[in-house]
């Protein structure tokens, strides 16, 4: 090749004269008239006709962005535009008046007054080149491939396809490889779009795919055979445009057109991915994102997207008491009863951390009007977030934060797709990230500070201080995980303090963030799903169960105590979706929905509220978690106010501006008031936030498929770098100390 | 027929072209070499510019893109209106294409080994006229013992002192590096260059951006052939006759062909631009094995190049436009003779065949295509298919040709292209043969 270059004409005069003669303006001009010069595009712009009609294209868009504009639709496999330009897959070829070949109009440049033909004998022609060309390779087994019905080949090879192939030879086949549990490939099948390669190198920062081998016998995998080690590697599969990655879980489970989908969102970390969840006569086969550029833009993290057979895996499905040694089903009136008469002893509860608003104020008032003064918590033992448990920051103005901190915080395992805008601020715009907390691999690079509270102390005065000061929108993220360790409170307050010395909150702008486990945590701290005096948080709860003082101890969905905390002789009384090792003590258990089965809201770390819609029924006999509790309290003579899911909604609505529906889906904030602490900062290290990634959840941990891939996880990877990630353990004595 | 003199000495870019003297840097001193160095260090950029537009050189590595142009298009730093200079934003860049792949070429070989200094110096013009402090030379991985001469040419003009910091005392700094390929045609493709030279997969870039705005490392850079760089110096040293004299207009100059296959006396010469094929042939090489008449066809630039038959090649002038105009090109004047007695058909297939093994695979048409035209030719070389596949056979080529990232995929279905143009009749002489055996 030589340095031609493309034909960008200096200025609109200069070129409408040139082409005038020869090209007329086909919907401008009659054939008797003249043509008339072209007038000049508004300021920043292009003349641009795509197929005769005119348009005014932003400078420095693509062809096909120009295509796009004018509602051509134009073929295209490797285009993604999350994904830099390959133009490799040459579907997109369309002609342009004038020039000698058909361009790829992916990365293509526009130029003033270019004439697109989209379809022009030459572009069709090209593209149907392509489509033979893709084909005769392919092992055209949609019979048997789990992308077929919703497969880009499959699509187009309708349009631009031939029914019958030319391609006498041998056709290539290719071994498929093992990447891991969660992504199944048939090789055969890619067609080489690099679009994988390009999400892996490029978002998920982990550069394990790549192509080997060269012309037709390239190969794309990964360069060693191993589990791919991202947790966004599913985000592979929706791009892919064959049946080469497909999902493992999903494999030859169901064909899309026989799937029902429902809206939902992702509760498995704090960033409320919206997703939609296909069922298939009331069995959830598969979670997918949906687009959302202010949330998830359109990934989802690995963990929400194959953790789904924990649903139908080791759930409670009907009521169950203890008799004798033995945990035996019963009916709902059964176990009422038996959970009356233990309810009216001192009794104390502590709420987990998947509730949605529903959950925790039916659970909130329950415990207030039919449980009048007992204690009950719904944070981790040792947290006392109380006013400030959320972002300051939107998660889409991450992409204008121009220096961030943060403390005992590891987002690429806490919230993996506010991790992948954090990526893009240092690499794209080298924003300079400093983190206070244990190593880790972030998948870009960031200062470590160290992970000694104490710097905290004095860090207005360190370098890393002058950068958030001489930043324009500096933030700071603290793990809630931090809240744990017991002096949360100081660190928070010595962090809000560091937070006005450094401009972090100024006028105009709080760039001061806390990052929850789940969504769960915040919306029950929303609804206030907790006594409120300082003797009645977890921690205290747990005492007083295991000193006999509380004699009933009402475990509702908690996932971070360990069972072996629980010691004390009362009465257990567990509500929830999973037989848990702590389940497996309890006395009474009430089977509780799971979140696919029940229609919840739930506010992500920005305090956005968003409805997740029940796709399927509750197991058997297991009820929606706000039934339990009204037909408890009713039974019990006290009965709750409300009958309906939506009168309890307006309940919701009244306690938490955010959740009346007209504020669905924004971005509330919320008061950020930071309580002053009675504790000092301790000098224990700040310890790893995450360390099995796939089971920081108990619900996570009920899935086979989030057990497999955490046994894949090879020790110093996934940003656990120097701390052997925690050996598996089955089930049910798998425990662990986790955050809120 | 009147001839063309033969060149002497003097007139001739590489007077060791053959190897007969010394190729170090006392032979090269001795044959001329960086005198007047020292006075192109010290002449404004654009004058070198300007001249190289007037030389009318064209690129030695195929395409025969003008160099002079070409080197127009990197950045010069500007003056502010104090009259100082602004340093340019980023580092250029001039890379010289040593990768020599296309088959029947060798002439690069014969500059590395016998004469390197000759593409020292061009560096070292070239560099300082592109305000680059760095060139590289990426030398085919084969050229091992070339590109130790070319190292050792090297260290001997740091000794000198025409390389490092401060050429001559005129401030111009200028350091050069060589890499050795590991084996990819590919490889040769200026942007699949770049990429192998950054460390990556040897796969040609999307264009545009064109190397010139944001070539290696991101960084505006200037790729060119051996022959290219090489002859820089001689026609900014000589007045601009020296070089256009030779060649007709826009095809200026001397030029190394590579001449193999059916002649008797294959090798590489330097001759003046637009010689008569037949005259190069007859004079320089001995003429065709049994006589010009005993010729069957000729491929004229490298295996790219479709083929010229007999009537053809006895008249057509070697030099860019000439070649065009004959559905050719001139491409690295390579040129492969075949006389009556080699099986066209065959040599084809084998090319064909160079192609799918050398395809990159990064874009559809190229990827899949080029295996299947060399399946193809394989089949039906041997009479094995119908006639039919022979109008699908050129209908292939027409959807790999020109739909792709790089000009490989062109340059791999020219030849295929030309053989089904002037020998289709062998094709169906075999395939009916086969049938009526059958
Ligand atoms: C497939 C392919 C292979 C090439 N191989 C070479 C090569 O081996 N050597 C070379 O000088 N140019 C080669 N070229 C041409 C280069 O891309 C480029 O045009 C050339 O180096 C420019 O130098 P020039 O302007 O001096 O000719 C190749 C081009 C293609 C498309
Ligand atoms: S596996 Fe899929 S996404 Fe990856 S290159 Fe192949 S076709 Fe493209
Ligand atoms: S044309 Fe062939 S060699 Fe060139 S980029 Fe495409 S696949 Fe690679
Ligand atoms: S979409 Fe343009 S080449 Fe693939």
């Amino acid at each position: 090749m030589t340095n031609k270059r493309p034909p960008v004409t200096k200025t609109a005069k200069a070129d409408t004269s040139k082409q005038a003669p020869t090209a007329p303006v086909p919907a401008a001009s009659t054939p008797t008239q003249a043509p008339a010069p072209l007038p000049a595009a508004p300021e920043g712009f292009f003349n641009v006709f795509v197929d005769g009609e005119l348009l005014h294209v932003k400078k420095g868009s693509t062809v096909m962005q120009a295509c796009t504009q004018a509602q051509k639709e134009i073929p295209h496999f490797c285009y993604h535009e999350r994904l830099s330009i390959a133009g490799n897959c040459r579907m997109c070829l369309v002609e342009i008046e004038g020039m000698p070949k058909p361009i790829a109009s992916c990365h293509w440049p526009i130029a003033e007054g270019m004439k697109i033909k989209t379809d022009s004998p030459l572009t069709i022609n090209a593209r149907k080149g392509t489509m033979e060309l893709l084909l005769i390779n392919h092992p055209l087994d949609c019979p048997i491939c789990d992308q077929g019905g919703e497969c880009t080949l499959q699509d187009l090879s309708v349009g631009y396809g031939s029914d019958r192939s030319a391609f006498h030879e041998f056709k290539r086949a290719v071994d498929d490889k093992d990447i891991g549990s969660k992504i199944k490939t048939v090789m055969t099948r890619c067609i080489h779009c690099t679009r994988c390669i390009r999400f892996a190198t490029e978002i998920a920062g982990v550069e394990e795919m790549g192509a080997t081998f060269r012309g037709e016998n390239m190969q794309v995998g990964t360069y060693v055979e191993q589990a791919i080690q991202s947790e966004l590697s599913g985000n592979m599969i929706d791009l892919c445009p064959v049946g080469a990655l497909t999902s493992k879980p999903y494999a030859y489970t169901a064909r899309p057109w026989e799937l029902v989908r429902t809206n939902s969102v992702d509760i498995l970390d704090a960033v409320g991915t919206p997703i939609t969840v296909d069922n298939r006569h009331g069995q959830v086969l598969r979670t997918q994102p949906q687009e959302n550029n202010a949330i998830n833009e359109e990934w989802m993290t690995d963990a929400a997207r194959f953790s789904y057979d924990a649903l139908n895996t080791n759930r409670l499905t009907a009521p169950m008491i203890r008799r004798g040694k033995e945990l035996q089903t019963c009916s709902w009136p059964e176990a009422f009863s038996v959970t009356k008469t233990a309810l009216e002893n001192p009794t104390a509860a502590i709420l987990g951390s998947m509730a949605s608003a529903e959950d925790a104020l039916s659970f909130k008032m329950f415990m207030d009007t039919v449980l009048t003064g007992s204690a009950y918590d719904c944070r981790p033992a040792g947290s006392h977030l109380d006013q400030f448990y959320t972002f300051n920051t939107p998660l889409v103005e991450f992409e204008n934060v121009d220096a961030v901190l943060l403390v005992g915080c590891n987002p690429r395992l806490e919230a993996p797709l506010l991790n992948v805008r954090l990526r893009r601020a240092a690499l794209k715009r080298r924003v300079q990230i400093g983190a206070i907390g244990a190593d880790m691999d972030l998948t870009y690079p960031y200062q470590n500070l160290g992970n000694e509270p104490e710097l905290l102390e004095s860090f207005t005065r360190s370098k890393f201080a002058d950068v958030l000061k001489n930043a324009q929108k500096p933030a700071i993220i603290v793990s809630a995980s931090v809240m744990t360790r017991g002096d949360g409170a100081a660190i928070l307050a010595q962090i809000e303090k560091i937070a006005k010395k450094v401009g972090v909150i100024k006028e105009n702008w709080n760039g001061l963030n806390v990052l929850a486990a789940t969504s769960g945590r915040i919306t029950a701290l929303d609804m206030q799903a907790k006594a409120g005096t300082p003797k009645s948080d977890t921690a205290a709860i747990l005492k007083s169960f295991n000193n006999g003082k509380t004699q009933t101890l009402i475990v509702y969905g908690e996932d971070t105590i360990l069972p072996e905390d629980i010691e004390g002789q009362g009465t257990l009384i567990y509500i929830g979706t999973h037989m848990t090792a702590t389940a497996e003590k309890a006395d009474v258990i009430l089977p509780a929905a799971a979140w696919s089965e029940k229609s919840g809201l739930y506010a992500n770390a920005e305090g956005r509220v968003q409805l997740a819609h029940a796709a399927v029924q509750p197991p058997l006999n297991a009820k929606e978690d706000w039934k339990i509790f009204r037909a408890l309290s009713e039974d019990m003579g006290k009965t709750l106010p409300f009958n309906t899911l939506s009168q309890l909604r307006s309940l919701i609505a009244a306690k938490h501006p955010a959740y009346k529906a007209e504020n669905w889906n924004k971005v509330t904030p919320r008061e950020t008031r930071v309580a002053a602490a009675d504790v000092e900062i301790s000098a224990r290290p700040f310890q790893p936030v995450v360390t099995d990634y796939y089971l920081r959840l108990e619900y996570l941990r009920q899935s086979p498929t989030m057990q497999k891939c955490q046994s894949e996880v090879a020790a110093a990877t996934l940003g656990t770098t120097g701390t052997p990630p925690t050996p598996l353990a089955p089930t049910k004595a798998k425990t662990s100390k986790k955050a809120a | 027929m009147t001839t063309l003199p033969r060149l002497k000495p003097e007139d001739k870019c590489f007077p060791n072209l053959d190897g007969s003297g010394d190729w170090g840097i006392k032979g090269y001193q001795k044959r001329g070499g960086y005198k007047g160095l020292k006075e192109l260090l010290k002449t404004p950029q654009m004058q070198h510019i300007e001249k190289l537009k007037a030389s009318s050189l064209r690129g030695r590595g195929g395409a025969g893109f003008p160099t002079g142009m070409k080197w127009s298009f990197m950045p010069q730093p500007k003056l502010d209106e104090k009259g100082k200079l602004i340093p340019l934003a980023k580092p250029s860049y001039l890379v010289c294409n040593a990768d020599e792949g296309e088959p029947g070429t060798c002439k690069d070989r014969d500059i590395l080994r016998y004469d390197p200094h000759t593409l020292v110096e061009g560096m070292i013009v070239g560099c300082y006229t592109l305000n680059a402090k760095v060139g590289y030379i990426y030398v085919r991985g084969e050229y091992y013992d070339e590109s130790s001469h070319l190292q050792q040419a090297i260290n001997e003009a740091y000794e000198a002192g025409f390389l490092g910091k401060n050429i001559l005392g005129t401030g111009v700094d200028v350091d050069i590096h060589v890499h050795l390929g590991a084996g990819a045609y590919i490889c040769g493709e200026e942007t699949a260059l770049l990429e192998s030279l950054e460390g990556k997969k040897g796969q040609p870039r999307l264009k545009p951006p064109f190397p010139a705005g944001f070539g290696l490392y991101g960084c505006p850079t200037t790729i060119n052939n051996v022959e290219t760089i090489a002859q820089v110096p001689p026609i900014l040293k000589n007045p601009t006759e020296w070089f256009t004299r030779w060649g007709r207009p826009g095809n200026s100059g001397t030029k190394i062909f590579s001449i193999s296959g059916s002649v008797n006396k294959p090798g590489n010469v330097e001759a003046p631009m637009s010689i008569p094929l037949r005259e190069l042939i007859d004079e320089y090489c001995g003429g065709v094995i049994g006589g010009w008449d005993n010729l069957q066809a000729i491929i004229p630039g490298g295996s790219s190049t479709p083929m010229l038959n007999p009537e053809q090649a006895s008249r057509v002038l070697m030099d860019f436009d000439a070649l065009k105009a004959e559905g050719t090109g001139l491409g690295t004047a390579a040129i492969v003779v075949m006389d009556k007695s080699v099986d066209v058909l065959r040599v084809m297939t084998r090319i064909a065949g160079f192609y799918h093994h050398e395809s990159c695979g990064q874009c559809t048409p190229c990827r899949e295509g080029v295996g299947w035209v060399h399946r193809l030719m394989e089949r039906l070389s041997q009479g094995d298919g119908t006639i039919d596949e022979l109008d699908q056979l050129f209908a292939l080529t027409k959807k790999i040709e020109g739909r792709t990232i790089c000009a490989f995929a062109d340059g791999a279905m020219w030849p295929t292209q030309g053989t089904l143009k002037h020998f289709r009749h062998l094709f169906e002489e075999r395939i009916k043969a086969k049938q009526s055996a059958a």
